[in-house]
């Protein structure tokens, strides 16, 4: 499964404290990356951080909301070296039209970044569950979940479970003892007492809440 | 309008706005621009959608049928909506220049966490004939189906009732490995979902 991938990247990483205030102001140093690279970047921050804002929301949690603000900052760096690094690679009038294409882009990532930014401010809002009860119609919902002791998940990666293949579950984050895993790889694993967010329908929480609660064997 | 209405037209903005990402994404990876068009067209539902929930959701509150608390709330989480659907028309926008795609986009694309796929479905595939539904695909393979081309006619963000026939072209999104096991249904390889 999954190809090894080499490249630098801060998703799938585990981080204590998202600093992302220290991220804001530190001086802004060029780092050579490959706009390839880059734009992969921007592109998985843009489709996870929509959820993760809904999921800082439901599950009240500012922890989340932290991990947001952390990763709108640093689509913004991204957006900057992505800027150079294109600018430099342009030689002929046809490169620069391609890689026009490109930053436009790459604004895209990140406007959406900033959507997910002004969503996490709905959270400061002293309204009546309002917002719960609308996300909670939608087809595809943000699910918190359990691993208990004995669940057959326990030890293991999610890539060798398959865990998105088989339920259709997403997962989006893990809490575990007193710190956050965002955007899980393949690579990494489960433990026992893990509290996992993952995106999917009713049915995929289903199966894989019976499995993380060892009441299934099987994971199908 | 009713407050749950108004309820319902903002998670209609809110997946149409998701689905719309998806398939600015796929345009591009698949060089196609009815896919494009069809972001754009999107975007003006959206526009239209947005307006009227506006209008609609004060209305709510001057009849006193609405906190102005969650009227806010509901016409913010709108907006975020509208944005990201003005961030997928951006990228779709991508596709419908006359300039050939950057090589190194299609590289970007494909090495992303979530894959896009493209499979047609042959005659002797177990999917033909059943619905989405009947299939659960999502849960089973972990492809959620965007878009589809049956004949001559496009269906975009199908649903659990949308029926899946033959020579039809399914675009999906999912995990790496989910797309090996919806191309070899499709193919008729296997016929365990």
């Amino acid at each position: 499964m999954g190809k090894e991938k080499h490249r630098h990247r801060i998703l799938g990483k585990i981080k204590r404290t998202p600093l992302w205030k220290k991220e804001e102001f530190s001086e802004i140093e060029y780092e050579p990356t490959p706009v390839k690279d880059l734009l992969t970047e921007m592109k998985d921050i843009s489709e996870l951080i929509i959820d993760l804002a809904y999921s800082a929301i439901l599950l009240h949690n500012q922890e989340i909301a932290e991990e947001v603000r952390y990763l709108e900052v640093r689509m913004d760096k991204l957006n900057y070296d992505i800027r150079i690094m294109a600018m430099m690679a342009a030689r002929s009038k046809e490169d620069a039209e391609q890689l026009a294409g490109i930053l436009q882009i790459a604004q895209a990532a990140e406007k959406i970044s900033n959507t997910a930014g002004d969503i996490i401010l709905l959270m400061k809002e002293n309204t009546e569950p309002v917002l719960p009860r609308i996300l909670a119609k939608a087809e595809e919902r943000i699910f918190r979940l359990k691993i208990v002791e004995d669940s057959p998940a326990c030890n293991q990666t999610i890539g060798s479970l398959n865990i998105e293949s088989e339920t259709g579950m997403r997962i989006i984050a893990i809490r575990r003892e007193n710190y956050w895993i965002y955007n899980p790889q393949s690579t990494s694993s489960l433990v026992a007492n893990d509290i996992v967010i993952a995106r999917g329908t009713d049915e995929g929480y289903k199966q894989l809440n019976a499995f993380f609660l060892g009441k299934k064997e099987d994971i199908e | 309008m009713k407050n749950d209405t108004a309820e319902d037209v903002v998670l209609e903005i809110k997946d149409k706005s998701e689905l719309m990402v998806d398939l600015a994404y796929s345009s591009l990876l698949y060089n196609n621009k009815t896919i494009a068009e069809e972001v754009y067209d999107l975007e003006n539902l959206i526009d239209e959608l947005y307006e009227t929930l506006q209008k609609d959701t004060l209305e709510a509150v001057s009849r006193q049928k609405l906190s102005v608390d969650n009227a806010l709330t509901i016409i913010k989480l709108a907006k975020a909506g509208e944005e990201i659907a003005d961030a997928a028309q951006e990228i779709a926008d991508v596709q419908l220049r006359d300039v050939d795609p950057h090589p190194i986009l299609t590289m970007s694309l494909k090495e992303s966490d979530e894959v896009l796929s493209r499979v047609m479905v042959k005659k002797d595939s177990v999917l033909c004939g059943k619905t989405l539904g009947e299939l659960k695909l999502g849960s089973e393979t972990g492809m959620t189906v965007i878009a589809m081309r049956h004949k001559n006619r496009w269906l975009y963000g199908p649903n659990k009732k949308t029926q899946i026939d033959e020579e039809d072209i399914l675009f999906a999104k999912g995990p790496e490995d989910g797309e090996k096991h919806l191309q070899e249904l499709a193919q008729g390889k296997i016929s365990e979902i």
